[in-house]
């Protein structure tokens, strides 16, 4: 992998760019999925690659080729050159400083995700899906994931840094139907369950076949609840959507490459301004940010990203106040702050872009109950169902699988069709408590889309239960 | 190597019951945005899919590693992944022999495209975006994709597309346009610029509405963007059987506006034309809604087995990695209508909005096919049947069946929109779409002004 990267970086610097990266990427994926008793999609794909990007006359340029061959590397290098020649535009682009790294990380595993036997897997999807099994239960559905990325990245700057990223998830999922009623439930996550940086541990750890006949009862239940009201209420959300609304409204906006417009045609830009740095309330004195891809499981977490520039926790917003953005080295010295640190590729064949981390919620104090107790009419949410915010960051609209009424401190009557709506800034100023540590987890995500060519990016939230006042719920009349 | 010969010799590779599905790509994509190119991401990938079959179990492997090792490998880890699943009953095997149609989608011109004309293209939208700065992109690719089985299928196809792609804005107006085709001589990066330019000049100072129902003239990008979304759920025969899909015992009803006819035409040469499906069973015309009444919905041959009363395929398997998606359309085409103008559809409307496109588009209840998302770079009021003052952004909540339930008027061309984002392997698809006159739009919110 070294020699190739030196031979990408070689003809890179040779053909006249001042600066060059080369990626060796190799990504294999498992995934098992099981759909009401039989197995639906039982996968096992691997990529690998070399991705090379260079500066030239202040331009950028990137190719990547399949071949791990000299070959391919230095065609990748020139093919890389030639576009940053041909690129229109002024250019001008600079790189913050970093200081030359090198050192080797592997994520901590007890139990290799791949030296699990495919059965093994099968035959817990197959064992959390008969457990789902029930009245009014039409669809059931259990997966479970494993992915493993070794990468070698070496600079003409002298950085040389090799990883191996192992991750691994599971979820379940089921849908009810009846008179024209359709509701689903999930755990411990909507969409794909939820993933972590560890070992098998993990996934065994998630219970699926324990959690399943819960999840399936709520399902059914949900056909005949009320429908959420609607109104201006206290809503209470758990640890899971407060996850999703740190992602959405918090994470993407203080991307910086966003912040600059760079995003602009396709994932959209941000609200916040260079000049909000240090001076923008973004939320209330109880909202404190931390970008942290040192936290131990995240999806995010690494020793060193994309760039090369070693991993450090960073505060993002303290104390409601906005004091960091999500940098790249090229967005750091256009700010004139920081190193970057953020940079993360989807694979060999992606450019590196500014890519949330692990963005966490700090935690605050006592517990769900302790939330609860304070509420004398409002909702509380469980788990993202819909979602959509603006090409800003700024009105969005999140709906839960499943909620209920909260009356006197203490939840009442179960809710199907929950929704609730804000704009940025004023929801999170709304912020009045979070749980504490004890009610914190990690969220793992798999599905965080940005770029042309698109990318999906892989990120963790830690959050706890929080408490908003003043939300509008449902639909404005 | 050719897709046929990477898939050929990957089923060599599996030996006994087995099918490669192999897809090739050589791709260009000049980003840009404050009119400079920043992110240029050129490929060269080879992908194969070999799936095997031991009686009734099935196991897949996917691998870009076609060298000799390479696919012994892949080959050896997908009889492992059959031999680890329990036998599946409804498995309904693997295709026979086909003969897809003749189909036109690739142009040598657009294949031959390089890294320089990309920059070239990108600089003509770049160029035309005048005083307001351009955001955008130049693609062009040309991709192959094969599938072949030890149970005589053989089947392979050319593909090449072309999209340039522009937000023009600053910081007090916006505006979008786009082009795609397979031939990309058809494409004019300049005018898609100054489409995108003209519109930015035209949003500033942005005004709020109420929230309410409205009367909408929706542009083929808004209209193209929210029936793609409604498909994933409603128009895929596993939203069908699953009965998430708003066709749910649905079908034979009249369910929209008389004005409302749907197919799903790969066969198009106005589109992206594809001659099979990812199982490499033909391609077809397909009706989906016939002058408002529900038809049919898309097939491949898994979910065909499960529905049976001898429902086929109908040539909608898409690739492996996302068959628990189940058969999606891929060539959505709404029928024109009359009008001979946008403004003709205007004047229908009178009094309402006019909407260029949406943003980040929410499912909030499937079987009632309700989905939430946002205006974005250019919204506009209609007043006395004239596109009027710019508006900001609008929040919307709308049942789609409820807006295809009244229809004023649609336009008699259609627009091809481009609907990949270019994740994972390169395939070309797209929706074509009129504009579209609706009686009912529900704003349900405000956002920011247009602009960066």
């Amino acid at each position: 992998m070294r020699e190739l990267c030196a031979v990408a970086v070689d003809a890179a610097t040779g053909a006249g760019a001042e600066y060059a990266d080369a990626r060796v990427v190799m990504k294999r994926n498992q995934f098992v999925a099981t759909k009401s008793g039989r197995v639906e999609r039982l996968s096992d794909s691997e990529s690998e690659g070399i991705g090379v990007r260079v500066l030239l006359n202040g331009a950028w340029g990137f190719a990547c080729d399949r071949r791990l061959s000299a070959d391919g590397a230095r065609d990748a290098a020139l093919r890389a050159c030639t576009f940053a020649r041909a690129a229109p535009g002024k250019h001008s682009r600079q790189l913050a400083p970093v200081a030359p790294a090198s050192g080797t990380h592997r994520t901590p595993v007890e139990r290799d995700p791949f030296d699990v036997p495919l059965a093994e897997k099968v035959a817990q999807c197959l064992e959390a899906d008969e457990a789902m099994a029930g009245p009014d239960i039409l669809v059931r559905q259990t997966m479970v994931r494993a992915q493993r990325e070794h990468k070698l990245l070496l600079t003409s700057e002298g950085t040389e840094v090799e990883q191996e990223l192992i991750e691994c998830g599971g979820g379940i999922e089921c849908a009810a139907a009846r008179d024209g009623v359709f509701q689903m439930r999930s755990y411990p996550s909507a969409q794909v369950g939820s993933s972590c940086q560890s070992g098998w541990e993990y996934v065994d750890g998630l219970d699926l076949t324990g959690q399943a006949p819960r999840v399936a009862e709520q399902a059914a239940a949900l056909l005949r609840a009320d429908e959420c009201p609607n109104g201006v209420m206290t809503v209470v959300l758990d640890g899971d959507q407060v996850a999703l609304q740190v992602h959405e409204s918090v994470g993407h906006p203080t991307e910086l490459d966003r912040v600059y417009g760079t995003e602009a045609s396709y994932a959209g830009t941000s609200f916040l301004k260079p000049g909000d740095l240090g001076s923008m309330r973004y939320g209330s004195g109880l909202m404190n940010v931390t970008a942290d891809p040192t936290t131990g499981g995240g999806l995010g977490s690494f020793a060193f990203d994309d760039e090369g520039v070693p991993a450090v926790r960073t505060p993002v917003v303290e104390d409601g106040l906005l004091t960091g953005f999500l940098t790249s080295r090229e967005t750091a010295a256009r700010i004139g702050a920081g190193n970057g640190g953020s940079m993360r590729a989807d694979g060999w064949n992606r450019m590196p872009l500014v890519r949330m981390t692990n963005l966490h919620l700090e935690p605050g104090e006592g517990t769900l109950d302790d939330l609860l107790a304070d509420v004398d009419e409002g909702v509380y949410m469980e788990t993202n169902r819909s979602w959509s915010i603006d090409d800003k960051r700024l009105n969005f609209q999140f709906g839960t699988q499943i909620a209920w009424e909260i009356k006197g401190g203490k939840l009442g009557r179960m809710l199907r069709d929950a929704t609730y709506t804000g704009i940025t800034p004023q929801f999170w100023g709304s912020l009045d408590a979070v749980a504490g540590q004890d009610s914190w987890r990690l969220y793992g995500m798999t599905n965080c889309g940005k770029g042309q060519p698109g990318q999906s990016a892989h990120v963790s939230h830690g959050a706890a239960p929080a408490r908003f006042r003043n939300v509008q719920v449902g639909v404005r009349s | 190597m050719n897709a046929l010969d990477v898939a050929r010799t990957a089923l060599d590779a599996a030996g006994g019951e087995a099918e490669a599905v192999a897809h090739v790509e050589h791709s260009g994509l000049a980003r840009f945005a404050g009119s400079e190119v920043h992110q240029p991401t050129l490929i060269e990938n080879a992908m194969v899919t070999i799936r095997v079959v031991h009686g009734n179990r099935v196991g897949i492997a996917t691998t870009n590693k076609i060298d000799p090792p390479g696919l012994a490998e892949v080959a050896r880890r997908a009889a492992d992944a059959a031999e680890s699943s329990p036998p599946d009953e409804s498995f309904p095997g693997l295709a026979q022999h086909a003969d897809p149609p003749a189909v036109e989608g690739y142009d040598e011109e657009t294949a031959a495209l390089g890294p320089g004309d990309q920059a070239r293209l990108a600089a003509a939208s770049i160029d035309a975006g005048g005083d307001v700065p351009v955001y955008g992109f130049f693609t062009s690719a040309s991709s192959e994709l094969a599938v072949v089985s030890s149970t005589g299928l053989s089947v392979q196809q050319r593909m090449t597309d072309a999209t340039a792609l522009v937000v023009a804005a600053d910081e007090n107006g916006s505006g979008y346009a786009e082009q795609t085709a397979w031939r990309a001589g058809r494409i004019d990066p300049t005018a898609v610029a100054r489409e995108a330019a003209d519109k930015a000049q035209r949003t500033r100072d942005a005004a709020e509405i109420d929230s309410g129902v409205y009367r909408a003239v929706l542009e083929p990008y808004a209209f193209a963007d929210l029936l793609e979304s409604f498909s994933h759920d409603s128009f895929g025969a596993l939203g069908m059987l699953d009965k998430r899909s708003y066709f749910t015992d649905r079908l034979g009803q009249k369910v929209f506006d008389e004005k409302i006819s749907i197919v799903d035409d790969a066969l198009d040469p106005h589109g992206l034309p594809k001659a099979f499906d990812f199982e490499g069973t033909p391609k077809r015309r397909l009706q989906l809604v016939e002058a408002g009444i529900a038809r049919s919905v898309v097939w491949d041959r898994t979910t065909a087995v499960q529905a049976g009363d001898g429902v086929e395929s109908t040539g909608h398997a898409p690739p492996a990695e996302l068959r628990d998606w189940g058969p999606l359309p891929s060539a959505l085409c709404v029928l024109p209508g009359d009008a001979e103008s946008v403004a003709e559809l205007a004047d229908l409307v009178g009094d309402g909005l006019y909407i260029t496109r949406l943003h980040y588009l929410g499912v909030v209840q499937p079987r009632e096919g309700i989905i939430t998302g946002m205006t974005r770079d250019g919204t506009f009021r209609i007043r006395d049947g004239k596109v009027a003052e710019p508006l900001v952004n609008l929040r919307f909540t709308i049942a789609v069946p409820d807006l295809l339930r009244d229809v004023l008027g649609l336009t008699n061309e259609v627009a091809l929109v481009n609907s990949q984002n270019f994740y994972g392997e390169r395939y070309p698809y797209g929706v074509m779409a009129p504009t579209i006159a609706a009686e009912r739009f529900t704003v349900t919110g405000v956002g920011s002004k247009p602009g960066i």
